[in-house]
């Protein structure tokens, strides 16, 4: 019930917002949603691996990526605060709705323990994302928001396909429904070919959501264009969700015969996603589009992790909860460079140190974190990869996944570099910088800790909830 | 009877690789979604009456009646009748969509299943490769909508195809529909300009 409550509640909240169209009336609302959002949380983990309302259940990979988004919740809406705070009020409202929408459904795509049902919540967050890619309301924002909802759509009906598929396997009779409990039933009669077309269709589709290759041009785009906070989200949280989707298949498919054939595909995905992502941040010109890059990277590793097996599920788990603090944490501070340097133009970027010191010092260690240069935890995450790889003695993926690795090290630091000590390339003196607070970069820095803590110690109960997660995977 | 239906379905898709105007493009996706219907009320015996219902008036309303209406907005707004920036020429369209069905049925056969009949596999994998051939050799964004709207009937046939013993999944696909002719088609059809091709303001 207290699902129920929580969905009814959020839904209420962002209806009333939209309603109301009160500045303050939505920060409070907003806020309240916030603490909703923990409050279930807790509750979650308080009952771990419990079913509600017989579509959901609260199993350990749901509720890690859950924390996720709750922990980014506060922040995401503090910093919308801030971007929104010139917006008239039916613009303001929106947007604050569109994000309240999008958090609720992103909460139940992690809970959803039927495919139909986890894939109807991954619809509905496209509805809310394009609401929000088109907040500024320019000719860009709207082509960012086409692209992305035609391509997600796509997406989607070729991951229902996937999910068609899956209803094939089934008899006449066998189950109403398509959970992921009862699938486990028959998955081992299944016939391999069929699902072998269920898992491609599922990857390529759900890959629209996780911003992996072949579809990862649709998140690149919205990047652009999207409110920097929104940007965090959709980087983070929102790949989450189609990682999960993903997973769970790979996770329903793994006690059967196409294990390698997963393995394999996936390894291939991730490679590819990481020589994209190195071939354009090598010639990158816009900052925003870079750390778009930067996330497709991080998930090609995650996708190498999980075909790795064994050690890799937690190296992409751990990557996941990692990469979701260090690259909204630079999101957040893109918000604060835009007002400082009023551009993403790398050429038209330089002296943030001079402008705005603590903004560049969240860039310096952000970029350290995002590139696992020690001590970011995500070089722990990498390091369990390479030895997975040098395990499974897969030595032409380990080389070229160091090759790439090395590429994106070089394009990033120089611009980050550039930005933070160099002169702008262009000269650009018609607006006078911006001044921000320096309180603004408290949540970066929080989250840049936890990635540096998560080095060095990583709390058992996070350690647990990873092991829970792959418990069912082959070791 | 339904066989009939499903392969004049199949003669629909074909007619799109010939067609150069627009209007006929909306004429053969308001057929479809008649003969959807048809399909639907044959094909659908094991069905609850009111489950039955509500997907007959969905193929009905939606995709007969608002999808093609939606579309001529569009094209009236734009004033573009023709298709007349192809990535490749008619002919050759022709050609590869001969070649698609031919590979659809190879595939269907391939996939042979005691619970599907072979002939929707067949159709459905046709109608997906139709769509998708449609959006990679068109260069009008209109021409893209149209691709997605036949993909989106390939979902439709397919889950007509287990329908009986899974009616949830077709009211999903319906959700898709829904999804599809209010946002993309009522939002952004109607802001874009979708007699435009150039959609590259933003690029690395």
């Amino acid at each position: 019930m207290m699902l129920l409550l929580f969905l009814i509640v959020s839904i209420l909240i962002s209806a009333l917002i939209v309603l109301f169209k009160n500045k303050t009336l939505t920060r409070i609302l907003t806020v309240a949603f916030a603490l909703l959002l923990i409050w279930f949380t807790i509750f979650a983990w308080a009952n771990l691996n419990s079913t509600e309302l017989t579509y959901f259940t609260f199993d350990s990979t749901g509720v890690l990526l859950l924390s996720v988004l709750a922990l980014l919740a506060l922040p995401t809406i503090y910093h919308g605060f801030i971007y929104t705070r010139g917006d008239d009020a039916k613009k303001h409202s929106i947007y604050h709705a569109s994000l309240v929408a999008l958090m609720t459904f992103m909460s139940g795509a992690y809970m959803a323990n039927t495919m139909t049902v986890l894939w109807i919540f991954v619809e509905a967050t496209t509805l809310a994302v394009a609401v929000l890619i088109y907040h500024d309301r320019t000719e860009m924002a709207l082509e960012a928001t086409w692209k992305y909802v035609f391509i997600c759509s796509t997406g989607i009906a070729l991951a229902y396909l996937g999910i068609l598929f899956l209803g094939f396997i089934y008899g006449r009779g066998d189950a109403p429904n398509l959970s992921f409990s009862s699938f486990a039933h028959v998955i081992n009669n299944a016939s391999p070919l069929y699902l072998k077309i269920a898992f491609v269709f599922v990857l390529v589709g759900f890959s629209t959501k996780m911003g992996l290759f072949p579809m990862h041009t649709v998140t690149i785009d919205a990047h652009s264009v999207a409110p920097p906070p929104i940007s965090a989200l959709i980087s983070t949280t929102l790949m989450n969700v189609g990682f999960l989707a993903i997973f769970r298949v790979y996770t329903l498919f793994s006690s059967t015969s196409i294990l390698p054939f997963m393995n394999h595909v996936l390894i291939l995905a991730g490679l590819l996603s990481l020589t994209i992502a190195a071939g354009y941040m090598l010639k990158a010109k816009h900052l925003k589009r870079m750390l778009a890059y930067s996330s497709l990277e991080n998930m090609g590793l995650v996708a190498i992790a999980t075909g790795v097996g064994g050690a890799g599920y937690y190296a992409a788990l751990l990557l996941i909860v990692l990469h979701s603090f260090t690259k909204s944490g630079l999101f957040y501070q893109m918000g604060q460079l835009s007002r400082v340097l009023h551009t993403f133009k790398l050429d038209e970027c330089g002296r943030y140190m001079n402008l705005y010191p603590a903004g560049a010092m969240v860039l310096l260690t952000g970029m350290v974190c995002i590139l696992a240069i020690p001590p970011s935890g995500i070089f722990i995450s990498e390091l369990m990869i390479f030895r997975g790889l040098v395990v499974n003695d897969q030595w032409f993926v380990l080389i070229a996944t160091i090759v790439l690795l090395c590429f994106i090290i070089y394009a990033m630091s120089i611009r980050i570099m550039h930005i933070t000590f160099s002169g702008p390339r262009i000269e650009t003196d018609l607006v006078l910088p911006g001044k921000i607070n320096p309180g603004e970069t408290i949540s970066q820095f929080v989250f840049f800790s936890i990635v540096i803590v998560m080095c060095f110690y990583q709390p058992p109960f996070l350690v647990d909830l990873i092991n829970q997660s792959f418990a069912l995977l082959p070791k | 009877m339904v066989n009939y239906l499903v392969v004049f379905f199949a003669v629909t898709l074909m007619y799109f690789s010939s067609a150069d105007r627009l209007t006929t493009y909306i004429k053969l996706i308001g057929i479809q979604g008649l003969l959807l219907c048809g399909i639907a009320i044959f094909e659908l015996k094991e069905v609850n009456t009111a489950n039955l219902l509500f997907i007959v008036s969905e193929t009905l309303i939606f995709k007969t009646i608002v999808l093609p209406y939606l579309l001529t907005r569009i094209i009236r707004r734009s004033g573009v009748t023709k298709v007349h920036r192809l990535a490749m020429p008619g002919f050759y369209l022709l050609i590869f969509s001969i070649f698609g069905l031919l590979i659809s049925v190879i595939l269907a056969k391939i996939l042979i299943n005691p619970f599907i009949n072979t002939i929707y596999t067949a159709i459905a994998l046709f109608t997906l490769f139709t769509g998708m051939l449609l959006i990679v050799t068109h260069k009008l964004i209109i021409s893209h909508l149209i691709g997605f709207l036949i993909i989106e009937n390939a979902v439709f046939m397919f889950s007509l195809a287990i329908g009986n013993e899974m009616p949830m999944m077709i009211n999903v696909g319906i959700l898709l529909d829904i999804f599809v002719g209010v946002l993309i088609l009522g939002f952004f059809g109607l802001r874009l300009k979708p007699h435009t091709n150039e959609l590259t303001m933003l690029k690395d």
